[in-house]
């Protein structure tokens, strides 16, 4: 089994973690460019002295120590940066199973197209902020794209207490809601779930486990803590089970026979017919 | 199967160029339909990014905007500035840039859906955001409610 994974954060790490501890696991693919810092000693698993090497340096450590059996390459490299994407393009078509551990946008939709274009299923967790409560979504070659996943959501459920309007003086100050942090322990559960719902996922593909109930839901969510008006209670799991939209302007692009040169001449004369007259 | 490189590049990737051809300038194109040609979207290349310009009247006054599809769009949201100078007023950013969005760096806290809206739904959106504007304008008062 071989596993690639973007992101090696304080959930990222968890899930590397467990995941590499399990025997089928051959091989690690690990795409993470940050430096260990201060501030992430409280949630991560490294110690104070690593403070200052790079995230993915320590985790090839961490998975040496443990799995010395297992081959394991890492690239200091921010995935959606245009000069790897042919490597990661090369790994990710070699792996059985895609994990995402990274909480920016841009980095989701990019790891997504990346794996439809290899048609490869992968994992993806999210810890909700504050903690209280984290989604786990599975995404397969031919159901729901991180498109069709993020406008379903937006539309029918509610993740987070209502946010303080923007900051009309200060546009570019960060916005409060996003930096209400996660307990370690929120985090690891989260994370825990991503873990299991990973191997679930590639031992499935490899032919290893039947198909079961994994079929009748795409996402799930589970509750750490009660919040009025979002959640109920503490320590329930909602499972929903998102399908492809058929209107998704992200995976209804499919990948054509026109050439690089055909693609920019088209652009070209669009463009043309566009520009001011 | 051609290389469908993953990092969205709109103008100097696959997948960019053919959501820009397939779904992106079409939509322009079918806004321009039958439209008084100084209402009309153009659209030109700068750098890396696609910049379309048009004028709007949502009242009684034209303005000239400007909405900026950035190289990440449309993971990004797209954004718009009105050119021609406005009352300081409620959700107006630095440069005259609309606070269309409300752009966050999770998926809750941003209100663009790469999945279902094009540019020209920012034209429409930038539309209802300046007959807001020309309301708040006479009554002091912004006729929509705080996004959330």
């Amino acid at each position: 089994m071989h596993i690639f994974q973007v992101g090696a954060g304080s959930g990222g790490m968890v899930v590397l973690d467990l995941i590499s501890r399990d025997s089928g696991v051959r091989r690690v693919t690990l795409i993470e460019p940050d430096l260990y810092q201060p501030h992430n000693v409280y949630r991560h698993v490294f110690p104070p002295a690593a403070v200052g090497k790079f995230k993915a340096e320590l985790a090839k450590e961490w998975v040496r120590d443990r799995r010395p059996d297992v081959i394991m390459d890492v690239f200091l490299a921010d995935l959606t940066d245009p000069t790897y994407q042919s490597e990661f393009l090369r790994l990710a078509q070699d792996c059985t199973v895609g994990v995402c551990a990274v909480d920016n946008e841009p980095a989701k939709y990019a790891f997504d197209a990346l794996m439809r274009t290899v048609r490869k299923p992968w994992t993806l967790g999210e810890v909700l902020s504050g903690g209280i409560g984290g989604w786990v979504h599975t995404l397969t070659p031919d159901g729901a794209c991180y498109g069709c996943i993020a406008s379903y959501l937006k539309r029918t459920t509610f993740e987070e207490t209502v946010a303080p309007p923007p900051n009309y003086a200060h546009p570019d100050s960060a916005i409060p809601e996003t930096t209400v942090p996660a307990s370690k322990a929120s985090i690891e559960a989260i994370a825990s779930l991503h873990a299991i719902s990973t191997l679930r996922l590639a031992q499935l593909y490899l032919g290893q486990r039947e198909k079961s109930f994994e079929n009748s839901f795409t996402s799930l969510v589970f509750t750490l803590q009660q919040v009025p008006g979002v959640f109920e209670e503490p320590f329930r799991s909602y499972r929903f089970l998102i399908p492809r939209s058929p209107s998704c302007l992200i995976c209804s692009l499919t990948p054509g026979s026109s050439t690089k040169e055909t693609l920019d001449e088209a652009l070209d004369q669009a463009l043309a017919r566009l520009g001011p007259q | 199967m051609p290389l469908l490189i993953a990092a969205m590049g709109l103008l100097d990737t696959e997948l960019g160029k053919r959501r820009l051809l397939s779904i992106e300038l079409p939509a322009i194109e079918v806004y321009n339909e039958g439209r008084d040609p100084e209402y009309r979207i153009s659209v030109v290349r700068c750098a890396g990014s696609l910049v379309l310009s048009y004028r709007l009247k949502p009242c009684h006054n034209v303005y000239q905007l400007e909405t900026r599809l950035l190289s990440s769009y449309p993971i990004v949201p797209p954004e718009t500035r009105i050119l021609t100078p406005l009352k300081h007023c409620p959700h107006l950013l630095e440069g005259q840039t609309l606070c269309l969005w409300r752009q966050g760096s999770t998926r809750a806290a941003n209100r663009w859906d790469a999945s279902q809206f094009t540019c020209v739904f920012a034209v429409l959106a930038a539309w209802r955001w300046l007959a807001c504007y020309e309301l708040w304008h006479e009554t002091g008062e912004w006729p929509l409610p705080e996004a959330k």
